[in-house]
């Protein structure tokens, strides 16, 4: 018995001793675990946890360790940039991001810095690195993200909606916004809108819905009484599924458009919503396509995927991380791991995908002048039938790269 | 109030007026606050950013918290709207300097006066109003300022927030955490050194009386309303400079930043510190700023024996791989809830500081000094 | 005008509104019989929900069983606050009694985040999908069982108050704490009690809620509502407090209204009730019902 214990006394210490490599290079991680955006929060923090620690385990960047620093800031924009200080005075050289306030606030810091944020934040404010538009509000240079931003994937369901709402027969589709006064549900409002009605959509007077559960029935109502055919759902998780059941016993026959946040099987579940349309821009958890296979690998080395089937916000996490990892890896090559060679190993390739994770992350491309990095956005529709959650991709829309929608 | 706030301990023979009145009770008390205030001009250059940064915060929060205390404190006036006041000086300061180009050190000041005005205008209602009904309209100040900040756009940037400039002072950047604390300690100084003035003064007595009893104060010929308004605008000046330095200091000012937990931080600040005590604000922001991180750090040390503990107790019945996996997983749940256990500290203190120490920290700093002081023969 | 849609939120406005007015209630008894204000309402009804939820989720227990469980747990939970937190309290300046409700209610947020994570759970169905048409409003079976509930606790509430020896104790105690004392009423178990039945109405609140809306921690921000609900309708007015809680929620949906259909505002929803509310301190600083205190030296 004295010896097992001395065994397990061992195996504690080499595991909890920390692996001091010589080379390594701090990245700082903000999640919000415990604040209003945790429903989505739990799964995409993991995701880019369980890539870096693969990418370690697998060698890291040519041998460059990266060391990550979570912290749960709880969507709260003051103790982001509180974070982010010490982080700097740290020696912090890329950030994995989160949420819309806090990334928009930090725009200035970081391009002040030099350090290139990947953000989960898909606001389109974020996508002029030069600020060439005149309505972008500050050039966002070191700042990315992967997948469609919000306005464009706005764009894309509108798009669908006019295309739906002409084989309805809907003569005059009207289409409102809801969701809470805040950056994140804000960020697409002005720039939907503008293209909803170059399509010859009605826009209403946006809805506010607050950011968390409760009991949404009067804005259902006002929901209903407009006359609105098509809402665009801002929020997500708890504000989502209580707003999708308020209506639902109001019974206001409206099209439910999430954003990218706002649709995964565990709201449709929650929600028991009916034909609820929300956009994606990787694959689904249980989906047969070849990068999965790494994806697996990467959930089974953290046992993340061992008691309950992630949604697909964790792939997207990882799609995050490894962006990172690969545009190290150029910078690596070229002159060493600065913020500014990172930046300019986003550049280097046109439409690419990281090695392995082909068919999972959108190929996507990235130049100093535009960071919207992809707008292909997956259209899909969800119901909870007989117990079960059933999602069907319905349409995939390419939106142009116009010059007046970069950076809004 | 039914108790005493502060028993004069034995051994403290004040035979004259002014002898009650002077600013530090003892030479040797004065001649260690000077001490403190050199000892705190030197030290930026012997701490790292961590330390500095954490009395940075602690000096702003003392501040903010020094305010609140002028009014439940003294006047006995209470308020569970002071994180709004505390906010409005923030955006005030960043608006006034992103609009009209003051120069920041400037407007941290303006600052102040303009949430002195905003916080007088708050206290009309007030002024008629005592106890609960006052905590009740205190509560609904904070959500109407906080809803104002979160739509006036011209003003504080609506949702998004708006960006505080650095403070540059005659065109040196005070952009580091060591010239900031300067800049902070500066307005700590004065601070409370304008509120011990104020407590000494007609005006600081008229207060207390109207803590003490306030149908007695009105006869004696105060003025309740015009004490009770004053006193609003003198905490919210406070709170005002406190949360002007907060958004210079952070570069970034957010609705979300100033919500009723920040208020009610606030309090926990003067009650744990000692209501009505000066210097017991800013060892409340202390204590409150700090618990936190304490907690967090004492959280991973009782995870780490945990699980030693754990792992010498299971490797007992089981291989020592698996031992060591069950241990690591139990860590991690705890781990986990750190965050929690970090908030619920913060709860617990202050039940736990109301039922037992209702006097708060520097009520037993007192009975420590007394006892010293008096040894052997305390009582 | 839009008139079926102000018709429909003014039912909508009602239906709310007696929840709120049940919750204020809660707070009404626990402030008139102990002079204590719980600023922990909120988080007694979530947790209610919550422990009720535990005992049909994890338990598997039917939803009457689990619901009767749920408020037996609550009533002890209510008592035991009473005699830890509260007790050595008493008599002290009323910013300590706020200051530890607040604690109380920080503390508890923090726990019920921990212990049953910070999403929104639903109850497995109790009464199937049924809705029922009020109005031409669909109203949830929940609501109506609630309002049916409510119903119920106020008549309880009065029969106990007005014939009930344990309701007389009370009533004299909060008339005048010593005089009680000095007649043999023990003040301690009026106290407990108290908190006992407030926890156990607020137990009912909590499910009802948790029933329409999930189960969730945000759902005690009901707790901060009770407070406008209570200044309009005087905080020792228990009949007042109900009828403060359907003036709010009645107040919350006029707002939506008005800031749907032409102010085009935002949040009016949210805000309304506390410009209310300042205004009536304003105009009346104790509230519309409240009584005036008349204070000798």
């Amino acid at each position: 018995m004295k010896q097992r214990i001395l065994a397990a006394t061992l195996a504690l210490a080499a595991a909890s001793s920390p692996a001091l490599a010589e080379d390594s290079v701090f990245v700082g991680h903000l999640v919000d675990y415990t604040g209003p955006t945790s429903f989505v929060s739990k799964f995409y923090g993991p995701g880019v946890r369980d890539a870096v620690d693969y990418i370690n385990s697998t060698g890291g960047i040519d041998g460059t360790k990266i060391e990550m620093e979570t912290i749960d800031y709880a969507y709260k924009v003051p103790q982001a940039i509180a974070n982010y200080k010490k982080w700097k005075s740290k020696g912090m050289i890329a950030l994995q991001g989160w949420g819309t306030g806090d990334t928009e606030a930090l725009i200035g810091f970081v391009a002040k810095d030099k350090v290139p944020v990947w953000s989960a934040s898909y606001s389109g404010h974020l996508t002029d690195p030069t600020g060439k538009n005149p309505k972008t509000k500050k050039p966002a240079p070191y700042n990315f993200f992967y997948g469609p931003s919000y306005t464009d994937a706005c764009r894309a369901l509108v798009q669908w909606a006019a295309g739906d709402a002409k084989e309805k027969g809907i003569s005059d589709p009207k289409f409102v916004h809801t969701g809470d006064n805040h950056p994140y549900p804000n960020a697409p409002k002005e720039g939907c809108a503008e293209y909803a009605t170059e399509l010859g959509l009605d826009v209403l007077p946006p809805v506010v819905v607050p950011l968390g559960p409760g009991d949404y029935k009067a804005q259902c109502l006002t929901i209903k009484e407009s006359g609105a055919h098509y809402a665009y759902v801002g929020n997500l998780g708890g504000s989502v599924i209580s707003l999708l059941k308020s209506c639902n016993t109001v019974g206001a026959d409206v099209t439910y458009m999430g954003n990218v946040w706002a649709g995964d099987y565990l709201t449709i579940k929650a929600a028991e919503a009916q034909n609820y349309i929300f956009p994606t821009a990787t694959p689904f958890w249980d989906a047969h396509a070849d990068g999965m296979d790494l994806v697996y690998k990467i959930a089974d080395m953290s046992g993340f995927a061992k008691d309950t089937k992630p949604t697909h916000h964790y792939i997207r996490g990882v799609c995050s991380a490894f962006y990172m990892k690969e545009a190290m890896e150029w910078a690596k090559a070229n002159g060493g791991i600065t913020g500014e060679n990172i930046k300019q190993g986003m550049y280097v390739n046109k439409a690419w995908t990281p090695k392995g994770l082909e068919g999972v992350c959108l190929p996507s491309t990235w130049s100093s002048e535009d960071h919207r990095g992809s707008t292909v956005v997956s259209i899909n529709k969800g119901s909870f039938e007989d117990g079960a959650v059933n999602i069907e991709r319905i349409a995939e829309m390419t939106l142009p790269r116009r010059d007046d929608w970069v950076g809004y | 109030m039914s108790h005493v706030p502060h028993p004069r301990p034995c051994g403290d023979f004040r035979t004259t007026y002014s002898n009650d009145t002077s600013l530090f009770r003892t030479k040797v008390e004065g001649r260690i606050v000077y001490l403190g205030i050199a000892a705190l001009l030197i030290s930026s250059f012997f701490l790292n950013d961590y330390y500095l940064s954490q009395m940075i915060t602690i000096g702003i929060y003392g501040i903010a918290a020094l305010g609140l205390n002028v009014l439940v404190g003294f006047t006995g006036q209470i308020s569970l709207g002071h994180s709004a006041f505390f906010g409005f000086g923030a955006f005030a300061s960043a608006w006034l300097n992103n609009t009209t180009g003051i120069p920041v050190f400037l407007c941290i000041p303006l600052a102040g006066l303009m949430t002195t005005a905003v916080g007088m205008i708050f206290g009309i209602p007030a002024a008629r109003l005592k106890g609960l009904y006052l905590a009740i309209a205190t509560l609904a100040s904070q959500f109407i300022l906080q809803d104002f900040f979160s739509r006036a756009d011209w003003f504080s940037g609506g949702a998004y927030g708006s960006a505080a400039e650095v403070v540059n002072f005659f065109g040196i950047d005070l952009d580091t955490d060591q010239s900031y604390f300067y800049l902070v300690l500066f307005w700590v100084v004065v601070s409370f050194l304008a509120v011990s003035n104020l407590r000494r003064s007609r005006d600081g007595r008229a207060l207390v009386a109207i803590r003490d009893h306030y149908l007695s104060a009105e006869i004696m010929g105060i003025n309740l309303t015009r004490y009770r308004i004053t006193s609003f605008g003198v905490s919210s000046f406070f709170a005002g400079i406190g949360g002007a330095l907060y958004a210079h200091y952070l570069q970034y000012v957010s609705v979300e930043g100033f919500t009723i937990l920040l208020s009610i931080q606030f309090l926990a600040m003067i009650i744990i510190g000692g209501l009505g005590s000066v210097s017991g604000s800013l060892l409340g922001a202390a204590f409150i700023l700090l618990l936190p991180q304490f907690m967090e750090s004492s959280v991973a040390t009782f995870v780490e024996y945990f699980k030693i503990i754990e792992i010498w107790i299971l490797s007992i019945f089981q291989e020592a791989e698996t031992a060591l996996s069950i241990a690591t997983e139990h860590a991690r749940t705890i781990e986990q809830g750190k965050a929690y256990i970090k908030e619920m500290s913060v709860g617990a203190v202050i039940i736990l500081f109301l039922i037992f120490e209702p006097e708060g920290l520097i009520h037993r700093w007192r009975l420590i000094r007394a006892s010293w002081k008096l040894y052997p023969f305390s009582h | 005008m839009n008139w079926d849609l102000l018709f429909q939120l003014l039912i909508n406005g009602i239906i709310v509104g007696m929840l709120y007015g049940v919750v204020a209630m809660c707070f009404v008894l626990i402030y008139k019989s102990t002079q204590v204000v719980n600023f922990a309402q909120g988080e007694f009804l979530v947790l209610g929900a919550w422990v009720c939820w535990f005992f049909v989720l994890k338990w598997q227990l039917p939803f009457v069983l689990a619901f009767i469980f749920a408020m037996a747990f609550m009533t002890i939970f209510g008592i035991l606050v009473q005699m830890i937190v509260l007790r050595p309290l008493i008599g002290e300046p009323i910013i300590s009694v706020i200051m530890v409700t607040i604690g109380l209610s920080i503390f508890m947020q923090a726990l019920m985040n921990w212990v049953f994570g910070n999403s929104a759970e639903s109850f497995p169905k109790v009464f199937g999908d049924e809705t029922v048409m009020i109005g031409g409003l669909q109203v949830e079976m929940a609501y109506l069982m609630s309002l049916v509930l409510s119903l119920l606790v106020m008549g309880l509430f009065y029969y106990f108050f007005k014939f009930s020896r344990y309701g007389l104790a009370m009533r004299a105690t909060a008339f005048n704490q010593q005089v009680a004392q000095s007649l043999g009423i023990s003040v301690k178990q009026v106290f407990a009690m108290a908190w006992a039945i407030s926890a156990l109405v607020s137990c009912i609140a909590g499910v009802v809620l948790g029933l329409v809306n999930t189960v969730s921690n945000s759902l005690a921000i009901i707790g901060i509502k009770v407070f406008p609900a209570v200044i309009v309708g005087g905080l020792d007015s228990i009949i007042g407090a109900v009828i403060g809680g359907v003036i709010i929620g009645v107040l919350e949906n006029m707002a939506e209204f008005f800031d749907g259909q032409f102010l085009h505002i935002g949040n009016l929803y949210t805000v309304a009730p506390f410009y209310v509310l300042i205004i009536i301190l304003m105009i009346r600083p104790y509230g519309l019902f409240g009584t005036k205190d008349i204070e000798r030296i």
